[in-house]
């Protein structure tokens, strides 16, 4: 027997040869059409960014039209120019070595004059090479909370961050974060590299934006979930629990006791519990309402996943795998340590939700986007994320937190406001770094809020304490008083 | 005048190559130059000028063969240099040096269709070439002579210039193969069965063996993963045109996945490939191991269906771009129809080259020309798909287009083979 003609092996060869050019060509068009999008909104494709040297680039505006970013001519072509350094993670850079962050990446193609709102400019910028000069892109910034924010906390002389909103709206008034830096040097040829290899070294990780991005344990700011669970779920507010300092459910839990901020022992209310922030009360109330229910009303209020908005922001947890499943994780949890991470942003969605009567905003930086003769081309105005809580519910919490600012003894007295109701609550966040974490999360007016505020100053002296008064000066700059 | 009509395929479609030549220059010159320079003339004029030469030279010769091979080898160098024009950094003439390897190309082409007088010989000096073979594989490994560039130690440099000496295997390897394959494919073909699995006799399996250990070898001790690939890729599908033992080559990739597989888990420059494949965008890659992948990809999504047009890409911000990323560059440019029409070029040239493979007269010259063919098929797909992200980059040089000498003068060498085989074809079997 001969074996079969090398011919017959030729054609087999060739057919499988024909057919790994056709595997080929579909990858070419996957890359070239299906994930062309994707790709070219990448904030390090260099090729959005590369429109930084040789035209033009978008303005970045606050809310009173303040310049924030823009393009300065300079020598051989265009210099990206950064007016306020405390903006710096949300404005972010354009850089032609190492891409785009913040408002420069999350709008890079508005800032071209190619948003996606008017498809025909950028069908012709890319086919015709007709490119409209870029608009501007405008943020709700309001330049005087930012200024409010960026100089308490300043003050503190600490890491740490402060976000405000418009609980009505969903959008960012301030953003602050410390340490940061400064993104001329990110974007300047001539100072990029060192300045790269600083920010990225630094061990304090300046590049991170701690009000979007940065997770700590909520600590006692959490409490306003579980309260809001309890209240749900069926716990009388008004019934006294009796807390005596340590607690543990039963014996079981072995050397492991749930402590008292203020070694406390007597009869609390809920409203009680809130103001003098008792953690055994709602360790008591946690594991009676159950790991279940308290870990769907964190999820309803959104821990564990990242907030919808413009410019991404990071996903705190509400466990390591994600349930509460242990009895001490539970109790640990009602109080805000557990296992808990979540963002100043994600804080202050917590308490803009309480303010708006449950309604959960979706947060957004920008608000528009205008053309070069400054005509709207785009409204960002996302509604609301959805109804967490009932109404009356909400209304209920805001009481208590009332009273936790101005009530006898209330560990937030720091953020009262002379003749508003401000409502808030503190937090010590107990953390494997060092000493606890300071944490205020409030809103005013208490009745009908337009601000709501999250404040974290890492490594207090005396947590939340020191973190109130900072809320309050934030508050009061944007209630205009 | 019946000179002229000798081979009037050929010259007709070398027509369409001197116009791709030219629209291409005139449009990179344009695109990149604020005033024009009239050197940049030079280059097409050059060009069409030496396939001239050579069209001329085989009408001359009467060389009855092929005549779409050479205008397609024609139009992939044109591409090529019309790239190199474009993607020449400011501080090295890739044109120029391309250009010049051209020229080199062309004599050396001229050599093969001449020497030696009768192609089927060479098949007798088989164990010369596996020799040789060996010795050129080994020569970047000496001392004095043999170059690291790029982390892989495949070049041998001679004063300015670096040669990489596994591009003139290849064709070696075909050669060996070829004539080992035709002496012994009888036996080879019918091999001892266990169950489903063939077993061929032992003696002939030591050179199968001794090729997978030459291009581990070749991963270890050169770290060129591209290069073994492309000899494992040659070797086993000569042994299924051989035997047509499928068999084989499913063992063959077995073995080969096998190899990979401790390769991985033991050299780093093996795994670094891998995991920049599988995850580029990976935090810690992206401006490191990733960074080049990433930045082809960004080129790749640029391209669209039409391409931005010559001149109005960013294919700088691939580093290496003329030597491993081209075909990125090109589609960025020419977007996915160009990409395609590179392709359809490409498959052509094996097309008709395969279809020479199917005519010729004997099972030597028909192992040669597959062989050949596959070469072409297998460095494109293996380049190609790299740059596409749907195997792990390997630094084989795209045939024809890429920068390098080395691989142009060793791939006109190979138009020039496939040529004389269906040159022997047409005259063994009198058509014209």
């Amino acid at each position: 027997m001969s074996p079969r003609g090398i011919g017959a092996n030729i054609r087999g060869l060739t057919l499988v040869i024909a057919l790994a050019f056709l595997v080929t060509s579909f990858g070419a068009g996957y890359w070239t059409l299906v994930a062309a999008e994707e790709l070219g909104s990448d904030p390090f494709n260099p090729r959005l960014v590369a429109a930084i040297r040789d035209r033009p680039r978008g303005a970045i505006v606050d809310s009173a039209g303040g310049v924030l970013a823009e393009s300065v001519k300079s020598g051989n072509g265009y210099v990206r120019r950064y007016r306020d350094r405390t903006l710096a993670h949300v404005v972010g850079y354009a850089s032609f070595k190492y891409g785009t962050a913040g408002i420069e990446a999350a709008y890079s193609d508005s800032l071209v004059g190619q948003d996606p709102a008017d498809p025909l400019a950028s069908w012709r910028a890319r086919y015709l090479g007709e490119r409209d000069a870029p608009g501007a892109v405008v943020l709700g910034i309001d330049p005087k909370v930012q200024a409010a924010a960026a100089g308490a906390l300043a003050a503190t002389g600490r890491r740490g961050a402060i976000v405000a909103l418009d609980p009505r709206t969903g959008t960012i008034l301030a953003s602050a974060s410390l340490p940061n830096f400064d993104p001329n040097q990110i974007v300047d040829p001539a100072t990029e590299d060192v300045a790269w290899q600083q920010v990225n070294g630094n061990a304090d990780r300046p590049l991170i934006d701690r009000a979007r991005s940065g997770l700590y344990p909520p600590g006692s700011t959490f409490k306003i979930v579980t309260g809001a669970a309890a209240l749900e779920s069926g716990v009388d507010p008004d019934a006294k629990v009796r807390v005596d300092d340590p607690w543990q459910a039963d014996p079981s839990w072995g050397p492991y006791h749930v402590r008292s901020a203020s070694r406390a022992h007597g009869d609390f209310t809920m409203s009680d519990a809130f103001r003098l922030s008792e953690n055994i009360y709602f360790a008591k109330v946690g594991l009676q309402i159950g790991g279940q229910r308290l870990g769907e009303y964190a999820q309803r209020f959104g821990i564990g996943a990242a907030p919808r908005c413009d410019i991404s922001a990071a996903k705190g947890q509400l466990s390591g795998t994600g349930a509460l499943d242990r009895p001490t994780l539970i109790a640990d949890t009602a109080y805000g340590q557990g296992e808990l991470l979540a963002s100043p942003l994600q804080m202050a969605l917590v308490a803009a939700a309480i303010g708006r009567g449950g309604v959960m905003p979706t947060p957004h930086y920008a608000t528009e986007v205008r053309d070069a003769a400054g005509n709207t081309i785009r409204t960002i105005a996302p509604g609301a994320a959805g109804q967490v809580i009932r109404p009356d519910t909400a209304a209920r919490v805001t009481q208590m937190l009332v009273a936790a600012v101005s009530g006898p003894g209330a560990f937030a007295f720091g953020a009262k406001i002379q003749g508003v109701n401000v409502a808030g609550k503190t937090g010590t966040a107990e953390n494997p770094q060092g000493s606890p974490h300071g944490w205020f999360v409030g809103f005013a007016p208490a009745e009908a809020p337009v601000v709501a505020v999250a404040v974290i100053i890492e490594n207090a002296g005396q947590g939340g304490v020191d973190a109130a008064p900072l809320g309050g000066r934030v508050m009061q700059a944007a209630l205009g008083r | 005048m019946t000179l002229l009509f000798r081979r009037a395929d050929e010259m007709r479609l070398l027509v369409w190559v001197a116009a791709l030549v030219a629209t291409g220059s005139v449009a990179v010159a344009a695109a990149e130059a604020t005033s024009f320079d009239r050197r940049q003339l030079l280059i097409p004029v050059v060009f069409v000028a030496l396939a001239v030469a050579l069209h001329a030279f085989l009408a001359i010769r009467r060389v009855r063969g092929d005549q779409l091979l050479l205008p397609l080898a024609s139009a992939l160098t044109a591409i090529g240099l019309v790239l190199m024009q474009r993607l020449q950094p400011d501080d090295t003439p890739l044109l120029a040096q391309q250009l010049t390897w051209m020229i080199v190309a062309c004599g050396a082409f001229a050599a093969t269709m001449l020497i030696p007088r009768d192609l089927t010989t060479i098949g007798r000096f088989k164990w010369m070439w596996a020799l040789l073979g060996v010795a050129l594989l080994v020569s970047p490994l000496l001392p004095v002579i043999g170059r690291e560039i790029n982390g892989a130690r495949i070049w041998v440099g001679l004063g300015r210039f670096n040669f990489a000496p596994w591009e003139a295997v290849k064709i070696l390897m075909v050669v060996f193969f070829a004539a080992y394959l035709e002496e012994y494919r009888e036996v080879i073909a019918r091999p001892r069965r266990i169950g489903p699995i063939p077993v061929p006799p032992v003696p002939y399996l030591l050179p199968m063996l001794a090729m997978w250990a030459i291009a581990m070898a070749i991963v270890v001790f050169e770290k060129d993963l591209g290069a073994a690939l492309l000899f494992l890729g040659i070797f086993l599908a000569m042994l299924y045109l051989a035997t047509g033992e499928a068999f084989y080559s499913l063992i063959g990739i077995a073995l080969v996945a096998l190899g990979g597989y401790v390769l991985y888990q033991t050299f780093g420059h093996v795994q670094v490939r891998v995991d920049t494949w599988l995850d580029p965008f990976h935090e810690e890659m992206r401006f490191g191991a990733g960074y080049q992948i990433i930045q082809g990809l960004f080129a790749l999504g640029n391209g669209g269906l039409f391409g931005a047009g010559l001149g109005n890409g960013m294919p700088h911000r691939i580093p290496i771009v003329w030597s491993d990323f081209v075909f990125d560059a090109f589609a960025e440019e020419a977007g996915l129809a160009g990409a395609i029409a590179l392709l359809a070029l490409y498959l052509v040239f094996v097309y008709r080259g395969m279809l020479i493979a199917i005519k010729a007269p004997t099972p030597f010259l028909q192992l040669l020309a597959a062989g050949l063919s596959f070469i072409i098929a297998f460095q494109t797909l293996v380049i190609v798909g790299g740059n596409l992200r749907l195997i792990p980059l390997t630094g084989v040089t795209l045939p024809f287009v890429a920068y390098g000498g080395s691989s142009l003068v060793t791939n006109w060498m190979l138009v020039a083979l496939l040529i004389r085989v269906s040159d022997i074809t047409a005259r063994v079997r009198g058509t014209p």
